[in-house]
């Protein structure tokens, strides 16, 4: 599989989504299972961001990233809004649906291949030029085109959520868009998927690990 | 233990019963499927409010189907289903303690008396199920005013053609209002309209023990964290908690009424947080679960008495559905056509837009191509207001010019540009969603929720009518943004349901035969029944439902206390 099989098509998950944005634009499971949502703690999460970082797909989805919204004086950039840390906080804390989570990751590696095919280097390795045009190339297939349209999504809630969930510190995206946060602001401990009863676990998001052990 | 009265449901329909009754005496069981969530819960965070499922089911474990017409080649048309996980279309609103009444705008205006008799006053109308009410204006006013005074509402009652009798004036302030609040009266009068301030259930004032209203500038469909805005819960259930007689069971999934041989119901069904299945007993129960469920709880309680569903023989329960009908506008102020005080004022952020037209409440105009030939017909409400949301703004500037993606400097020069360059000035107008027989929830006959019971099956079908006069309204709101200088003017109406205001499905009447409630909105058939969400409407004029929900509620709910007590006495 890569982003240019001709037999891809758009998930529904992916389909939904979009669905319910355009929407907003213009305007748990057979059983729960009865435990607590795993919560990562924030400090334990920067280490392991730090340690994931190391290897792909991190290395290389921060690299795309930084390279889909550059640091420059015309305003922040993926680097300081902490794009990478606010992805890294949706797909291991907030219940983001599985498929997707799949598909973000399975993107770093078919971005791989085709710029291995292309230049015989991985993404990261690349020049800015270069980056652009292995971008470029993706971004005329529809699945290159969903990867990079699910990445951008989640630049701007990076760059204009609430800084609890990992981006936008300090505000730094709403003072960057002369746009002004509410309040209050949802602390750390209080986000949406933290709250009482709210976030219903489904089977399909607990690892196969907790499942044999329920 | 047997409660006196149990409710399934928590918000504005469920709320006033539960306060009513617990401050009588009562012991109150309230049954709400969602969680229980307080001023400490709410933020203004906006991927809680609509871009994940927090306060809403997921559609793969809740969904209804949704029924749409289509057209063959021939012109002939069938109607279609479709499951809402499939689309994507939520029809779920807030299912939490308070229910959605902790999203709402809380644009109060009340019907007026004309809405109690559309059809003496304008006819029917071909391929509408028109009815007067079987109350009048008169009988509900008292109730408005209670909703005025114990959930708190902020205004000021003007002179305009529309006004509808009040026997007083509002009892908070109108809340702080925006610099562009003044700009509208100023095109509107000089158009010869008449803006009026929006009354708002929003404390301008702390009082009852709620903070007033803090203007962050996110209010809407955000939880109030100063308990200023008056859901059910922080106006109501916190009320009726503290008497001591009201238990609120959260995840508590109503899933079927019992009755027995006699017709009376004998037992709530629900599932537990662990999806167990449990039984509570009353000798009162009241449903109120919004339109769409309420009707479908009761058609999916069938019993050897009721085969059809609860109080349902005469076929009606799920007919009827309405919606509200209108559409939505907008206009573009550029900042580098304005002085540098009209974009301070328009940057403003916090207090409230707050102004309407009811100019044409009632259309009477011979260039109205409607249903009555005079020009003569039903018209509505229209509201301004600023949208707030950044995330869902920055959507869609990751476009080039030729729907190309784009990235790098290009999508910061487009989110540059979206955010500081412009601000755009909306209109909202409500008119009446015309009743019809191709607007219903009946129980779908193959999909089902995640408990394994069958879901509701929305047909959403439209009447001509309330295009017409959405197009009409529009095109007056129109008007006053060209006034304002503003660009891009622009209206939609569109015969999709807002699914966040319905009513229907269980019209009120005096007549057992062409109605599913009494007056009182009792269940014609069964004696110890009660629906008090906006299922009662038969009709459900040009404004937001929630003050009326209330109001209505708080009858029922005298009329229940009063049953209530003369049992207790005998």
């Amino acid at each position: 599989m890569s982003f240019f099989n001709s037999d891809y098509k758009t998930p529904a998950w992916l389909t939904k989504k979009l669905a319910r944005r355009q929407l907003l634009k213009a305007a748990a499971g057979a059983t729960a299972i009865a435990a607590a949502p795993k919560l990562v703690l924030a400090q334990s999460s920067k280490i392991q961001l730090e340690q994931a970082l190391k290897t792909d797909p991190w290395l290389s989805l921060q690299a795309v990233l930084e390279q889909l919204l550059p640091e420059s004086d015309t305003g922040p950039g993926a680097k300081s809004l902490n794009a990478t840390a606010y992805l890294f906080n949706v797909v291991n804390e907030q219940p983001i649906e599985p498929e997707e989570k799949s598909f973000i990751f399975k993107g770093i590696g078919w971005l791989n291949g085709f710029a291995q095919s292309q230049l015989k280097k991985n993404f990261v390795e690349l020049a800015f030029d270069e980056k652009e045009q292995i971008l470029k190339g993706i971004s005329k297939s529809r699945a290159g085109h969903n990867w990079l349209n699910t990445l951008i999504t989640y630049l701007y809630e990076a760059m204009l959520t609430p800084p609890s969930y990992g981006g936008n510190p300090d505000g730094i995206g709403w003072q960057w868009l002369d746009h002004q946060g509410g309040f209050p602001l949802p602390p750390k401990g209080k986000r949406f998927y933290e709250l009482p009863g709210v976030y219903k676990i489904s089977v399909k998001n607990v690892t196969v690990e907790e499942k044999r052990k329920a | 233990m047997k409660y006196d009265i149990c409710i399934v449901g928590s918000g504005a329909g469920a709320s006033p019963v539960a306060y009513t009754m617990a401050k009588a005496g009562a012991k109150v069981l309230v049954l709400e499927k969602g969680p229980w969530l307080t001023e400490q819960d709410f933020f203004k965070d906006e991927l809680a409010i609509s871009l994940r499922d927090v306060y809403t089911p997921k559609l793969e474990d809740e969904r209804h189907v949704v029924e749409e017409e289509y057209e063959r080649e021939d012109g002939s048309s069938y109607w279609q289903g479709e499951s809402t996980e499939e689309s994507g279309w939520s029809f779920w609103n807030g299912n939490v303690v308070g229910g959605s009444s902790n999203f709402m705008s809380g644009y109060f205006h009340r019907l007026k008396p004309v809405d109690f008799k559309l059809k003496s006053t304008f006819g029917a109308v071909k391929g509408g199920n028109v009815v007067d009410w079987p109350i009048s204006y008169d009988e509900m006013e008292p109730f408005y005013t209670m909703v005025d005074e114990v959930v708190g509402v902020s205004g000021k009652v003007v002179k305009h053609p529309h006004q509808e009798p009040r026997s007083k004036d509002f009892p908070y302030p109108p809340i702080a209002e925006h610099a562009v609040s003044s700009w509208i009266d100023k095109a509107a009068t000089e158009l010869g309209y008449h803006p009026i301030p929006v009354p708002r259930a929003v404390l301008s004032q702390p009082a009852m023990g709620r903070r007033s209203c803090e203007y962050s500038g996110y209010c809407s469909s955000y939880g109030c964290a100063s308990g200023a805005k008056g859901s059910g819960r922080a106006a109501l259930l916190n009320h009726a908690v503290a008497t001591g007689n009201l238990t609120i069971k959260p995840h508590a999934k109503v899933f079927k009424l019992a009755s027995d041989a006699s017709g009376k119901v004998t037992g709530v069904h629900y599932y537990d947080r662990k999806g167990k299945e449990q039984i509570v007993q009353a000798d009162t129960y009241v449903v109120a679960c919004q339109a769409v469920e309420t009707s479908r709880l009761l058609l999916a309680s069938k019993s050897k008495k009721y085969p059809n569903g609860l109080g349902n023989t005469n076929g009606l329960v799920g007919k009827n559905l309405v919606f509200s009908a209108g559409g939505t506008g907008s206009g573009d102020f550029f900042f580098d056509e304005m002085t540098e005080q009209q974009i301070a004022q328009l940057k403003q952020v916090g207090p409230f837009v707050n102004r309407a037209l009811q100019d044409w409440y009632e259309i009477d105009d011979q260039m109205f191509d409607g249903a009555n030939k005079q020009g003569k017909a039903k018209g509505g409400t229209i509201d301004f207001l600023f949208h707030q949301n950044p995330i869902a703004r920055a959507s869609g500037s990751q476009y080039g010019e030729d729907d190309e993606l784009v990235w790098g400097e290009a999508l910061k020069q487009n989110l540059k540009t979206e955010f500081t360059t412009y601000k755009t000035l909306r209109f909202e107008v409500f008119n009446d969603w015309m009743p019809t027989d191709n607007c219903f929830v009946e129980l779908d006959n193959k999909v089902t929720d995640k408990w394994g019971d069958p879901v509701a099956k929305v047909r959403i079908g439209f009447h001509e009518q309330d295009l017409k006069v959405g197009e009409y309204l529009s095109a007056k709101a129109e008007t006053v943004l060209q006034q304002l200088g503003a660009k891009n003017v622009s209206s939609s109406v569109s015969s999709y349901p807002p699914t966040n205001l319905m009513a229907g499905g269980c019209r009120f009447g005096d007549d057992p035969k062409t109605s599913v409630l009494d007056r009182n909105c009792r269940s014609h058939e069964v004696e110890n029944l009660y629906v008090t969400d906006a299922s009662f409407m038969p009709t459900g004029g040009s404004v937001p439902y929630t003050y009326t929900i209330y109001a209505n509620s708080f009858r029922v709910a005298e009329h229940i206390k009063q049953q209530w007590q003369a049992k207790q006495t005998a």
